[in-house]
């Protein structure tokens, strides 16, 4: 194949000479190895640009946190699952103490779910704010680094500031650090919030309400690439409110919902040669999780304030997954308020609940991770420490839908120049949010 | 102008095999951070910006573990040509959370996990210091901002960078944290460099000595203590959970145990 039919697509950021091809032989014929900048994690794009094929090539190592939890207790199962990512720490915690809950027969007590429900809250404008200020932004007003945007629009800059501060209050306030958790158990809590500080916050909130609506405002007006990628949407649903923490069925609207108990039925993972994070798939088909998805399935239960915005969504353009992050930016910053409010007016129950008398020692925890759907299965022995353990990360689904989705973007600008298509490409995979760190883990 | 621009030091940023949750806390400086990028020229940082380049460095701070060949690789080239070179967060200064497997179990691992067929792009889990010598190490599960600021403001104004004079035990008693020693619950707070805040005892977790051990660490105190307090396979959890690849682990904590 001539060498100059085949390329890779990003910026090559000085190290391509540095990175080896994997694997070994095969790939090196058809690209060289660049990494993809602004995203979570190591990865490159492989274009083909006679056959118009593209494949996305995860290069993260692997860490193998399924082998490693094996052996450790059941209290540190949800200590060690938030280094799989630190972009969500807080919804690989949350899975783990739920799963561990599960396979214990625990049921926690009311504070504890309004205290983790308000964790998530934060997580998801943690990481939205994150994906979408700091790594998406610069794509469409022209910049190298999102930091440059303080000197050409510090109002702008300020908002985004602000708001990732509140984030990062809101998980240092309940969980005890903006970064990997300290005061979730298995049960409760080890240490609740006092009043003072939640009333704190609660102005915080107050205080950065104009700074929602506006990031709502602004991310759904930006000019987003056209594309039909005809997607199929997957998300969580049931449980309380807009099914974050506690929904209970998978729901992709095209067919029968499906109990999380039978998430391995409905989720499979392939192990592809060229990439160190595996692909999923939904019934065997390509699947879209994370923000557009949990609107499409659950729009109806998002506040009033927020569904505003949802009217210009377009449902199969993944590019529109930027507006439905920052629609839920909105969404889960009122969210967060009423948690509060909630907290302050009922007061807060401090029990830590016990296990079952005799538990299943096989649990599931499901939850709504930024980037959708995270699942975690532990099975423990009877002294309590895990024998088993099996991670499902939203990104592992988004994978095999984003190779289909820049297949489509491909198709649909064939008479644009390489350089172009290659920018789009940046774009779609940036819009798909991915972390490789989690796909990988 | 110009001139002032081309003095302006060359930092790089650059991420291995890890969960990316230090450079988040670099992100979450906010302002703190628009100061430094005044101050200094970032001329690589894959997760913050398009532009790349690898001519010399003034200071690099790398995150994660090296866990593939290519990563190996890059750091190599990432030592000869930076001035100082500094590990930023446990995976890179100590393995962290990855290093709990040995090899011997990966290779069990990828078996079980990916199949017999696939195979393996990673080597081992270890820290920087594994592969070449480092000019300092910024630890932490994930780092801490007031310390990333300090370390940084010794680097730029010329300092070699020190560690915390104190113990975890320090930030405790500041804290007003009931000590878990006393109360029979296994910490590793007495050995380990402080700089943390105690933040992991104050929420009511354990501490697993993400910070690393101090130098004048009276390890073999602490294991006469945990021994009332626990059994060997809890203290092995603990001293394995971030400090598998020190000395310490292998000349200190292993024999003892093992008596």
């Amino acid at each position: 194949m001539p060498k100059q039919m085949t390329e890779s697509l990003t910026p090559l950021n000085g190290i391509s000479e540095l990175t080896k091809p994997f694997p070994a032989g095969k790939a090196q014929k058809t690209a060289s190895n660049s990494l993809i900048t602004r995203i979570e994690g190591h990865g490159s794009v492989h274009m083909d640009w006679e056959k118009r094929t593209i494949k996305l090539q995860v290069t993260e190592g692997e860490r193998l946190f399924e082998g490693l939890l094996v052996g450790r207790t059941a209290e540190e199962v949800h200590w060690i699952t938030p280094r799989i990512c630190g972009v969500c720490p807080i919804a690989h915690n949350m899975a783990a103490v739920k799963a561990v809950e599960d396979a214990l027969g625990i049921t926690p007590n009311p504070t504890t779910i309004i205290l983790r429900r308000l964790m998530m809250a934060g997580q998801m404008i943690q990481s939205h704010v994150l994906h979408l200020f700091f790594l998406v932004l610069p794509d469409y007003i022209g910049l190298d680094r999102a930091t440059d945007l303080a000197a050409k629009d510090p109002k702008a800059f300020q908002r985004a500031l602000r708001l990732k501060e509140v984030a990062d209050e809101i998980a240092a306030c309940v969980a005890g650090r903006n970064v990997h958790p300290t005061t979730t158990a298995v049960g409760g809590f080890h240490k609740l919030p006092d009043k003072e500080a939640l009333e704190k916050l609660l102005k915080m909130l107050k205080k950065t309400s104009p700074d929602t609506s506006w990031t709502a405002g602004f991310f759904t007006s930006l000019p987003y690439p056209e594309l039909d990628a005809g997607l199929e949407l997957l998300s969580l649903k049931g449980g309380d409110g807009y099914s974050v923490y506690n929904g209970d069925t998978i729901a992709s609207g095209r067919d029968e919902e499906m109990s999380v108990r039978k998430y391995k039925e409905a989720i499979a993972e392939e192990v592809r040669d060229y990439s160190t994070a595996k692909f999923g798939s939904y019934k065997r088909r390509e699947v879209m999780v994370g923000a557009l998805a949990r609107i499409s399935i659950n729009g109806n239960k998002l506040t009033a304030r927020a569904k505003r915005f949802i009217k210009g969504l377009d449902f199969n353009n993944p590019f529109h997954n930027n507006s439905a992050q920052a629609i839920e930016i909105l969404h889960f910053h009122q969210e967060a308020m009423e948690l509060i409010e909630m907290l302050l007016s009922e007061g807060m129950n401090k029990t830590i609940a016990c296990p079952a008398k005799n538990p299943p020692l096989k649990g599931i925890g499901a939850i709504e991770a930024p980037r959708g759907g995270l699942y975690l299965e532990v099975h423990l022995s009877g002294e309590r420490k895990v024998t088993y353990a099996n991670i499902v990360t939203p990104t592992v689904q988004n994978l095999t839908s984003l190779e289909k989705s820049a297949q489509a973007l491909l198709e649909r600008n064939s008479d644009s120049s390489k350089k172009k298509i290659r920018q789009l490409i940046n774009m779609l995979i940036r819009a798909y949010d991915p972390c490789l760190t989690c796909s990988v883990h | 102008m110009m001139q002032r621009k081309a003095q302006k030091i060359k930092f790089g940023i650059f991420d291995f095999t890890d969960c990316e949750g230090c450079q988040v806390k670099l992100v979450a400086l906010r302002e703190r951070l628009l100061a430094l990028l005044a101050r200094v020229d970032i001329v690589n940082w894959r997760l913050g910006q398009d532009k790349g380049r690898m001519d010399f460095f003034n200071v690099v701070l790398i995150e994660g573990s090296p866990v593939t060949p290519a990563e190996v690789d890059l750091l190599k080239v990432l030592r000869e040509r930076s001035e100082c070179l500094i590990g930023f967060g446990t995976c890179a200064t100590m393995g962290g959370i990855p290093a709990i497997m040995d090899q011997k179990e990966r290779a069990k691992w990828y078996r079980i996990i990916y199949g017999p067929k696939y195979k393996p792009r990673g080597i081992d889990a270890l820290p920087l210091t594994s592969y070449v010598p480092m000019d300092f190490l910024i630890h932490g599960c994930p780092v801490d901002e007031n310390e990333i600021v300090r370390i940084v403001e010794e680097l730029l104004s010329g300092k070699s960078p020190s560690f915390r004079g104190y113990s975890v035990c320090f930030h405790c008693k500041l804290a007003g944290n009931p000590c878990r020693l006393i109360n029979g619950q296994p910490c590793l707070g007495p050995i380990t460099q402080g700089g943390c805040g105690a933040i992991c005892v104050s929420g009511g977790s354990p501490c697993y000595a993400c910070f690393g051990i101090r130098d004048t660490a009276q390890i073999e105190g602490l294991l006469t203590i945990l021994k009332v307090i626990t059994d060997n396979e809890e203290i092995e959890r603990y001293f394995s959970m971030f400090l598998r690849h020190t000395k310490e682990y292998k000349e200190i904590v292993r024999p003892f145990m093992e008596k």
